[in-house]
């Protein structure tokens, strides 16, 4: 709870909490925001941005916006959903493997740095062509069952550490069971590590969801950022002058990754206070202010 | 040389779990494994040819152990097997083709965001709390958190398309003949010049973030205090004292972006339509041409443990502590 008092302190967290926000309630209401259906043909092919559809149609005839806002629901849920299998596979096995040690500390290092050189993205090409056209949910388990490596390393290397203070000792004294010790003792002063690990993993998850699904390897159907990169990629909305098409989910993910990355910065900040770039905010609004004065 | 044996043998190790998860994946698969990987080659391929394709992936009729060794003879062999899209063009000779393409555009790319991005995180470090370095963190946190799909697809509409200062796609003029002359060069320069920014972008603010807080780390240790104390120039202490050191940290992380600059490599060369691994393995995955995106895996991973090895190289020869071990 320190840290989460801590965040809403911090500019950065807050601007970033605020985009995710922003992100969530869209993704909740988004039938409400529109009154197209993101599946149904609602217009003629690639019409321009106009006051009935203030993004414009893909060359299917479907709103632009329409799909933007219902395929935030899939980019959140397999973000997060993936982000936290990550992260609990990660944090289990980096426990277990710092405070444990010896050859199970030894079997679980070895999986690890394996999977770590042994490139992510190309290993989920193979994996996703195999199952055919993957739908977000399984999109979302193989993200979860491939990516945990990172996380394991970083919370053994802080397990380690935390292991050899006294308060571990005296509760290994007084005879705690080593879950107890892992789940009670240990887990909580991780807190900063877990959820730096977990913004992470979000942000890795919703980029390679729309990744695999640029390239072709989701299931079409699906209304999702990616599968609209892909829709408009194959429609070749960018010669054709149709930049709404792809611009749209664009920004949306630019805009998705950015809150999240501030919010992971600020953990990161609270965590290490040395790295604090002190009211960095503060002075970009100022400057963008500045600017807008000059206009 | 101790360590460098232990690397080399673990890095083998790793090797070969790329290989079993192509060996595996087809038969775990629900149905019929031969039919899911050679689906796509309908009655294109006689069936002399569709046999020796099999026989390399180690469909032959004896227990699994004998086909998972058959399957590794292959591929130590150096035999992925052949394109079923391009018959008979072999994977390796496919592959080979475009990873050169990729390397080109990667090696130079990732040069370039290294040093700039390492630079940019010591100025910003060095100049704390000011004006330079919020400006640098804030770029290279946007920078780091955007996909590279749709950096590529930004840069590709404002610089290809709207202002039309770089060319769409290819990797060189499709009219201009391939040849060691200044003109198929310049081409392929200028065709490479929006997919490397693209790369650089990507890549920069990684680096000059983990560069940031290595310094920062750094900055209060006592050798920096006396290197001050001693008079030496600012520039001086900041570059020989703070930045040297905080290097070493840099490059081990290194070893792990290089994975990522492969994934990003691979979408930035799809969206510029760029003839390397990323967009080679594009149209395999349309065509599910599979014993290509099997051996790209493979190739992958090789060029993976083989730059971690150069990075273990350089790690011996900037941190003389690990001579000894």
């Amino acid at each position: 709870m320190k840290l989460f008092a801590q965040l809403l302190q911090n500019k950065k967290a807050m601007t970033g909490l605020v985009i995710l926000t922003i992100i969530i309630l869209v993704a909740i209401f988004a039938p409400l925001l529109t009154e197209y259906s993101p599946v149904k043909r609602v217009g003629r092919p690639h019409q321009a941005p106009s006051w009935d559809h203030w993004m414009g149609t893909t060359r299917l005839g479907h709103d632009v916006f329409s799909r933007l806002v219902h395929g935030a629901r899939v980019s959140l849920a397999v973000g997060f959903g993936a982000g936290l299998l990550i992260t609990l596979i990660g944090t289990v096995l980096g426990i277990i493997a710092g405070y444990k040690g010896g050859v199970v500390d030894e079997v679980i290092n070895f999986f690890t740095n394996m999977v770590l050189v042994v490139p992510n993205l190309p290993l989920l090409l193979v994996l996703a062509a195999f199952i055919g056209q993957a739908s977000p949910l399984v999109i979302a388990i193989i993200l979860g069952l491939t990516s945990w490596a990172w996380g394991v390393r970083v919370t053994r290397s802080e397990t380690l550490s935390i292991r050899q203070r006294d308060f571990v000792k005296s509760a290994e004294m007084l005879g705690e069971p080593g879950w107890r010790i892992m789940l009670f003792e240990i887990f909580p002063n991780l807190i900063s590590i877990v959820g730096i690990n977990f913004i992470g993993s979000v942000i890795f998850a919703v980029i390679t969801e729309a990744t695999l699904e640029f390239l072709g390897l989701g299931d079409p159907n699906t209304v999702s950022w990616g599968i609209m990169l892909y829709n408009a990629q194959n429609a070749a909305a960018l010669a054709v002058g149709a930049w709404w098409d792809i611009l749209a989910p664009c920004f949306a993910l630019a805009f998705l990754g950015l809150g999240l990355a501030l919010i992971n910065f600020a953990i990161d900040e609270i965590a290490n206070p040395r790295l604090r770039t002190g009211g960095m905010l503060n002075r970009w609004t100022r400057m963008v202010r500045l600017g807008e004065g000059k206009l | 040389m101790a360590f460098l044996l232990r690397r080399l043998a673990f890095y083998l190790a790793a090797f070969l779990v790329a290989a079993t998860i192509n060996f595996f994946l087809p038969r775990l698969m629900p149905g019929d494994p031969i039919q899911i990987m050679f689906a796509s080659a309908g009655s294109e391929l006689s069936l002399e040819n569709l046999n020796a394709l099999k026989l390399t992936f180690g469909f032959i009729d004896a227990p699994l152990h004998e086909q998972y060794f058959a399957y590794l003879q292959s591929v130590f062999t150096g035999d992925l097997g052949r394109s079923i899209k391009y018959f008979p063009l072999p994977v390796t000779e496919l592959l080979g083709r475009a990873l050169v393409w990729t390397v080109g555009l990667m090696g130079i790319a990732t040069v370039i965001a290294f040093t700039l991005g390492s630079l940019l995180g010591v100025f910003a470090a060095w100049r704390r709390g000011r004006l330079i370095d919020s400006v640098i963190s804030l770029t290279a946190i946007f920078s780091s958190s955007v996909p590279a799909v749709v950096v590529s697809l930004i840069m590709l509409f404002v610089f290809g398309y709207t202002l039309g200062w770089f060319p769409n796609g290819y990797a060189a003029d499709p009219l201009i003949d391939p040849a060691w002359n200044w003109e198929y060069i310049s081409s392929v320069l200028y065709h490479g010049t929006l997919p490397m920014l693209t790369l650089v972008f990507v890549l920069m603010g990684g680096f000059a973030v983990t560069m940031r807080n290595n310094m920062i780390n750094l900055l209060g240790e006592d050798y920096i205090v006396m290197a001050r104390a001693k008079g030496l120039s600012d520039n001086n202490v900041m570059l020989w004292y703070a930045a040297r050191n905080a290097l070493l940290p840099t490059v081990s992380s290194l070893a792990i972006a290089i994975g990522t600059v492969l994934g990003g490599s691979l979408v930035t060369e799809v969206v510029f339509n760029y003839p390397g691994l990323g967009n080679t393995l594009y149209q395999a995955i349309i065509a599910r041409d599979y014993p290509v995106i099997q051996g790209q895996l493979l190739i992958m991973t090789a060029a993976m443990l083989i730059s971690n090895f150069v990075v273990d190289l350089s790690y011996v020869l900037l941190d003389p502590r690990l001579k000894k071990a």
